[in-house]
């Protein structure tokens, strides 16, 4: 039998992180505790969620427990975390899917192409990991604003779309030298506000466009208006933020976008300094698992701990459960179908537990040699956390 | 209802001076019109009239001063930040205002 073996810093404890610890052992800001949005319920263009697998930040925002995105590969579309920077559109605009219009520009014959007459174009489907850049910003220290999230703003699902390489082939091929795919959200602008300080519009590495699709349907329904429907960007790899929903706009070219959340929004700098364009943006998603079972007690003798891991554009290639803080590791077995590199994978590591106080931790290995690092530097906005300690979970047993 | 500011700072000068009061009245004209663009035509608070919907609305987040100024000095996603354009007092107004109105502090 494993004996524990534990002494550390601060752990996350729990499936709702009820006593949530950062890496400093400072106790979780009460004022971020998200009791207020809880009492009023699910919003009406999220009724149809699963209020019991969420914890709801905000109206826009919710993120899945810990526990409740699913150990068989892919997480429920009723559980998966939702993330607005905007209102969503009026509910009429899934109506009818096909005829959504999509403008394509910045291709050898430009123009607008209803849904339906993309569909003709060509199809793919795509398991994907989705998460958003802020992910783990709970696990910062540093009092970063925007939503708390711990581990559940990242799901992974199916994605069904026309494969943004097969538009711009019928439509001449990309104008010539651009580096660039930039991507505009349908989302209602308010009146007194200058566009481009809000819009959602996202411009990304124009190599990103081979995977890229305009993606139609989730787990094998028609995207709900929630998740962007009737049509978004998905770019497997990338953080959330770039899979513009409500798309209305393909564009390729040169010139970064001049929305305020491609320029100076989504970048990573140091605390306490402004956003720049010249600082790292949000494009592609890190090395980066954790332990989604068990979060509790499960009581002494032989458990199946498992967890989720991925690697963003490459294929996650191994992950190694500690379960005294990091001291020793063992590797853990991947199960379950592969669902391809852009998909995370669900672990498993057997053990038998005394009983005691464990502390569990997974650290992820890409296929490509990078690992997943042991703590994460805190930044302005709290992107980016992957460190595996902060990640980690107090288990006693009794 | 929107507990009308007035009152409030009624309420406020009896306990914490005459001077609070008027930097909660300030920090309440801020938020509703002091600012480019302006708190309440993203946010909603009931206390300010203001029923903005693009940002959370603030009567739910019940956020502590702290967590209000360092989202208007910094901004949050598509929230701009603000710190060039006000004073560290004008922004610890609007904090002060905006946790009190809002029930977090
Ligand atoms: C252009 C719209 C807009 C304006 C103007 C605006 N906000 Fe926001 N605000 C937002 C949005 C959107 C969010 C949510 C950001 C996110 O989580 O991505 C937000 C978030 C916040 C938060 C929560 C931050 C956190 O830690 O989660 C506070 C507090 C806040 N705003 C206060 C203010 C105040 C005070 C002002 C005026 C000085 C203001 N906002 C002006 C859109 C706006």
């Amino acid at each position: 039998m494993m004996e524990p073996r534990f002494s550390r810093r601060g752990f996350l404890v729990g499936a709702g992180g009820a006593t949530a610890l950062g890496a400093g052992g400072v106790a979780f800001d009460g004022a971020h505790a998200p009791a207020a949005a809880q009492e009023g319920g699910l919003p009406d263009y999220a009724a149809w969620k699963d209020a019991d697998a969420l914890i709801i930040h905000s109206r826009n925002t919710m993120e899945t427990k810990r526990g409740a995105v699913g150990s068989g590969g892919l997480t429920a579309s009723d559980r998966l975390f939702i993330r607005n920077n905007l209102p969503s559109p009026d509910a009429s605009i899934t109506a009818d899917p096909d005829a959504w219009e999509i403008a394509i520009e910045g291709v050898a014959r430009p123009g607008t192409m209803t849904l339906g007459q993309l569909k003709r174009l060509g199809v793919t489907s795509e398991a994907s990991v989705l998460q958003c850049s802020g992910n783990g910003r709970g696990f910062f220290t540093h009092g970063a604003s925007g939503s708390q999230w711990l581990t559940g703003a990242a799901g992974c699902v199916i994605w069904t779309g026309v494969p943004v390489a097969a538009i711009v082939e019928a439509m001449g091929g990309p104008a010539e030298g651009a580096t660039l795919m930039t991507s505009t959200g349908g989302e209602t602008l308010p009146d007194g506000v200058d566009p481009a300080s809000i819009m959602v519009e996202r411009s990304v590495p124009i190599a990103a466009h081979a995977h890229a699709m305009i993606a139609f349907e989730m787990n094998g329904a028609p995207l709900p208006l929630t998740h962007g429907g009737p049509a978004r960007v998905v770019i497997p790899g990338y953080y959330g933020v770039n899979n513009v929903k409500y798309v209305k706009r393909l564009a390729f070219g040169t010139q970064e976008s001049g929305a305020k959340i491609q320029t100076s929004g989504y970048r990573v700098r140091p605390v306490g300094e402004g956003g720049a364009a010249s600082q790292p943006s949000m494009w592609d998603m890190t090395v980066k698992s954790w332990v989604t079972h068990p979060l509790t007690d499960p009581g002494s003798g032989r458990v199946q701990i498992h967890g989720v891991a991925f690697a963003g554009p490459e294929r996650a290639s191994g992950v190694a459960v500690s379960l005294d803080g990091g001291q020793s590791w063992e590797q853990a077995r991947f199960y379950g179908p592969d669902l391809g590199r852009f998909a995370w994978r669900s672990f498993v590591m057997e053990a038998d537990l005394a009983p005691g106080v464990y502390a569990v931790a997974s650290r992820a290995t890409a296929e490509g040699g990078s690992v997943q690092p042991e703590d994460f530097p805190p930044n302005e906005r709290g992107y980016g956390h992957n460190g595996w300690r902060a990640h980690a979970v107090e288990l006693t047993v009794a | 209802m929107p507990r009308p500011v007035a009152a409030m700072a009624a309420g406020l000068a009896v306990a914490a001076g005459v001077a609070m009061a008027d930097d909660l009245a300030e920090g309440r004209r801020l938020f509703v019109e002091g600012t480019e663009p302006a708190c309440a035509i993203c946010h909603s608070l009931a206390d300010a009239g203001a029923e903005g919907e693009i940002g959370p609305s603030l009567d739910e987040l019940r956020p502590d001063a702290a967590r209000v100024a360092r989202a208007v000095r910094g901004g949050v996603g598509v929230m701009p930040a603000f710190q060039e354009t006000l004073s560290e007092d004008q922004i610890a107004a609007i904090a002060a205002y905006v946790a009190r109105a809002a029930g977090g502090g």
